[in-house]
């Protein structure tokens, strides 16, 4: 059978057409943020920057002690990230606001896993090793990791660290939210418990967005009217209250949409009901079944004229 | 030699005479006290008598049990604000004649159920009051409960932190801090820093330092600098460590010599 352009297009084009008229339209994303999670607020204009959260956050995880002990504050002069031996971090900011005698105002802003609802991490994870647990840790299990390290290009935040000086057993290393502590033992964060200012206020997400509010209400002049948390990245269960705007004291402009939102509709409307490979074998097969008789053909051209 | 003899003999009784007078007794040892006080210089002399208990101040100990006692949690407190406070204590005609304790230990249970890091400050509750004059900027709010006094403590209010009925209350240790580090920073007066109002509680060290049964000199220092290694560099900066002089007792000072530890002392670790 001698095949046309158009009847291959014909035969594909069925094909594909029968496929997807029997699948529905791809669900509408739907988060799986817990409903209501605990969480942090830190203050920004309670906290002194004494470094004892990260004092607490090593003690309390058994992280390699620092180099620098915990009270000497001259590392304050030069911005740290959380790396592979430490999940937190004090760094101080001067945004400009100058005191009565004429000194800059520091600002000192803790670093961490923000704890996303929606978290991109756990999203681009393809062993499920980062869970969004109820109590609103995103939970890290050692077991399960393969080391591909996904996890830290998808964080928007670029918290996750990975051992790469160990090179037999690495792990990703990432603040815990204290998980075991909170849940089985029912203590609060390390670096919540030892803040001897409550810059870091510890509870239920909803309450610690009301405490905000309120916080914001009651003191307009000391706050900057945004919960950085609340929206961004689709909420995170760590919030911050500034005295200064955002952009100024290090935090990043996050879109306020689930980041993983796009990527995983996006998969999902392409793998719902298998439709996109059945396409694919679809057409694949439709090109084999319209091509079947070149072979014949050849053979029988060859036969028939001798 | 007999002149100088009699001398003594008179010296003696006149001794003796003067101590009968005003009651001294035993002013003359008897020849066996006299070989007793020999026989205990030998021997090494005993430490003076320390009574069992060491003396202690009674207000720091009454401090000290003050800071142990519980009181029961004011739930509500009366909603007012800062300068009607102030008035309303004022009219009462509440002031420091009124002060029960005029000192406190800040060392409640509640900060060390879960840390213990620092030791407890001492607050001089008279010499605030009488400096600031004005109850109302600690005392500042009051319990709703009618029958409740006009001032509490700070821990009535201020217990464990983030509780969940109560989740605006600071705890107390967060309250301590805020209320005095944020007043000193107002007034620029009184310390900011965390080793200005306590002390830093020292780890038990007998974990830490781990040495061999006979250690040497140098081994000790060694395993002091395995942690303070600041501290060692310190030293080196020290006069102690770089003291050095000319020596004044070179022979006509023909050479000078600046000898020292700097210099040519020999114990340089």
């Amino acid at each position: 059978m001698q095949l046309s352009r158009r009847g291959f297009f014909k035969v594909a084009g069925a094909a594909g057409a029968g496929v997807a008229a029997s699948t529905r339209p791809a669900e509408a994303w739907q988060s799986r943020a817990p409903a209501d999670p605990q969480g942090c607020l830190v203050d920004l204009t309670r906290c002194i920057g004494c470094r004892k959260c990260e004092q607490g956050c090593q003690t309390v995880n058994r992280l390699p002690a620092p180099e620098q002990p915990f009270d000497d504050l001259t590392v304050l002069d030069k911005k740290r990230r959380p790396d592979e031996r430490t999940y937190t971090v004090i760094n101080r900011y001067y945004p400009g606001r100058r005191d009565e005698r004429d000194q800059l105002v520091p600002t000192f802003v803790k670093v961490q896993c923000m704890h996303c609802q929606d978290p991109a991490c756990a999203s681009a994870c393809i062993v499920g090793a980062l869970t969004k647990k109820e109590n609103g840790a995103v939970h890290y299990d050692v077991t399960k990791c393969i080391g591909c390290r996904y996890c830290m290009v998808a964080c928007p935040f670029e918290i996750p660290a990975y051992e790469y000086r160990d090179p037999i057993t690495p792990r990703v290393m990432k603040c815990t939210f204290c998980y075991e502590r909170v849940e089985k033992e029912g203590k609060r964060p390390g670096c919540a418990e030892i803040c001897p200012v409550e810059a870091i206020t510890f509870g239920r997400r909803s309450t610690l967005l009301k405490i905000a509010r309120n916080r914001i209400k009651s003191n307009p002049a000391s706050y900057v009217d945004r919960v950085y948390g609340e929206h961004e990245a689709g909420g995170t269960s760590w919030l911050y209250l500034s005295g200064v705007p955002f952009d100024r004291v290090g935090f990043i402009d996050v879109p306020h949409r689930p980041l993983t939102q796009l990527a995983e509709s996006i998969q999902s409307s392409l793998f719902s009901y298998m439709w996109s490979p059945i396409v694919l074998f679809g057409m694949l097969s439709g090109v084999m079944w319209a091509f079947r008789n070149k072979g014949d053909r050849d053979t029988r051209e060859k036969g028939g004229q001798p | 030699m007999t002149k100088r003899l009699s001398l003594a003999i008179a010296l003696l009784t006149a001794i003796a005479a003067i101590g009968g007078l005003i009651g001294f007794q035993g002013g003359v040892p008897s020849p066996s006290e006299a070989v007793a006080a020999a026989e205990g210089a030998e021997k090494i002399p005993a430490p003076p008598q320390t009574s069992a208990t060491p003396w202690t101040a009674p207000d720091q100990e009454a401090a000290k049990k003050r800071a142990q006692e519980f009181v029961p949690f004011v739930e509500a407190v009366m909603e007012e604000c800062d300068l009607c406070r102030q008035m309303r204590l004022r009219e009462t005609g509440l002031g420091i004649k009124d002060i029960t304790n005029s000192y406190f230990l800040l060392d409640s249970p509640i900060i060390k159920k879960t840390e213990d890091l620092y030791g407890p400050v001492r607050f001089k509750h008279s010499k605030h009051a009488s400096q600031l004059k004005d109850c109302a900027l600690c005392h500042h709010r009051r319990p709703l409960d009618a029958k409740a006094k006009e001032t509490t403590r700070c821990s009535a209010c201020h217990q464990e932190a983030f509780r969940s009925d109560q989740p605006e209350r600071l705890g107390l240790k967060a309250a301590f801090h805020q209320q005095c580090t944020g007043c000193h920073q107002e007034m620029q007066k009184g310390p900011t820093d965390c080793l200005g109002c306590h002390r830093k509680n020292v780890p038990d060290h007998k974990e830490l330092v781990k040495l061999p049964e006979k250690p040497e000199p140098t081994q000790v220092t060694q395993e002091c600098l395995r942690c303070h290694k600041a501290a060692g560099e310190d030293m080196l900066k020290t006069a102690h460590w770089l003291w050095k002089g000319p020596s004044p007792y070179t022979l006509n000072r023909s050479k000078h010599v600046e000898h020292g530890k700097a210099t040519s002392a020999v114990n340089n670790f």
